[in-house]
């Protein structure tokens, strides 16, 4: 069973995330993704095989061919909205620390 | 009310309480660390107003938080209502003066056990995720 963090991690790498999006658009042989992000035939396997074991991508053979689909259900569980906000308001205060040093003193 | 989750933030920060408020309060600056809003003078007690999400509006969620202040003590505590898309929560700041300046305590409640799995959320949810998480990592370090 996947945690969220593996789906976390697996889009959190823009390489990986430009993979994903790529295959929203369709099936792809890893072939085909070699050429379309010019990386090598190993960092492509291994950003797929991230995406997989994330479920977020599932693979067929045909062949001496191994194509990557997206599974569509991948991104359906996981919205917890209470890590969201937990996230929104830390990135927020960051942002609060920011403006409170650049505000004038009263 | 049914089970309902929430949580809690402290934020310790190097400026006094009226400062903090401030920044709490006053809507230009509010804009400038949570959202564009569309208050033109400090909330008051009673009052609603709204704050617009910066990214794109989808079908589940038009981007906007409503909010209606529900508790208010001046350079001490704001509450109020954050409701927005299948969100129906509260949003409460606590201001303590301590040594170093001031300690802003947060408590975002009212999350219902199946705030989980709307699929919209998931799409808002990985926005907010994959921008933010590389962003606070990377200054937290």
């Amino acid at each position: 069973m996947r945690h969220e963090n593996d789906v976390f991690r697996a889009l959190g790498d823009p390489s990986r995330r430009a993979i994903f999006e790529h295959l929203t658009k369709g099936e792809a042989a890893v072939r085909d993704l070699v050429a379309v992000f010019e990386i090598s035939q190993p960092a492509i396997s291994q950003h797929l095989a991230v995406l997989e074991s994330a479920e977020l991508v599932a693979k067929r053979k045909e062949g001496r061919l191994v194509f990557y689909r997206i599974k569509p259900a991948g991104l359906k569980p996981l919205v917890d909205w209470i890590a969201t906000y937990q996230e929104f308001w830390l990135e927020r205060a960051l942002r609060l620390r920011k403006l409170l040093e650049e505000m004038d003193d009263e | 009310m049914s089970e309902t989750k929430s949580f809690a933030l402290d934020f310790d920060l190097p400026f006094p309480p009226k400062k903090v408020w401030r920044a709490l309060t006053e809507p230009a600056l509010m804009a400038k660390w949570i959202m564009p809003n569309n208050l033109k003078d400090a909330p008051k007690l009673g009052d609603s107003f709204q704050f617009k999400f910066d990214g794109p509006a989808n079908e589940w969620w038009d981007g906007i938080t409503h909010c209606e202040v529900q508790a208010l003590e001046l350079h001490k505590r704001i509450q109020y209502t954050w409701r927005g898309g299948p969100l129906d929560t509260v949003v409460e700041w606590t201001l303590f003066e301590t040594p170093d300046g001031t300690r802003l305590h947060l408590v975002h409640s009212g999350f219902k056990p199946t705030d989980g799995h709307a699929q919209g959320g998931a799409e808002m949810g990985w926005k907010q995720k994959s921008k933010t998480l590389a962003k606070i990592l990377g200054e937290l370090s």
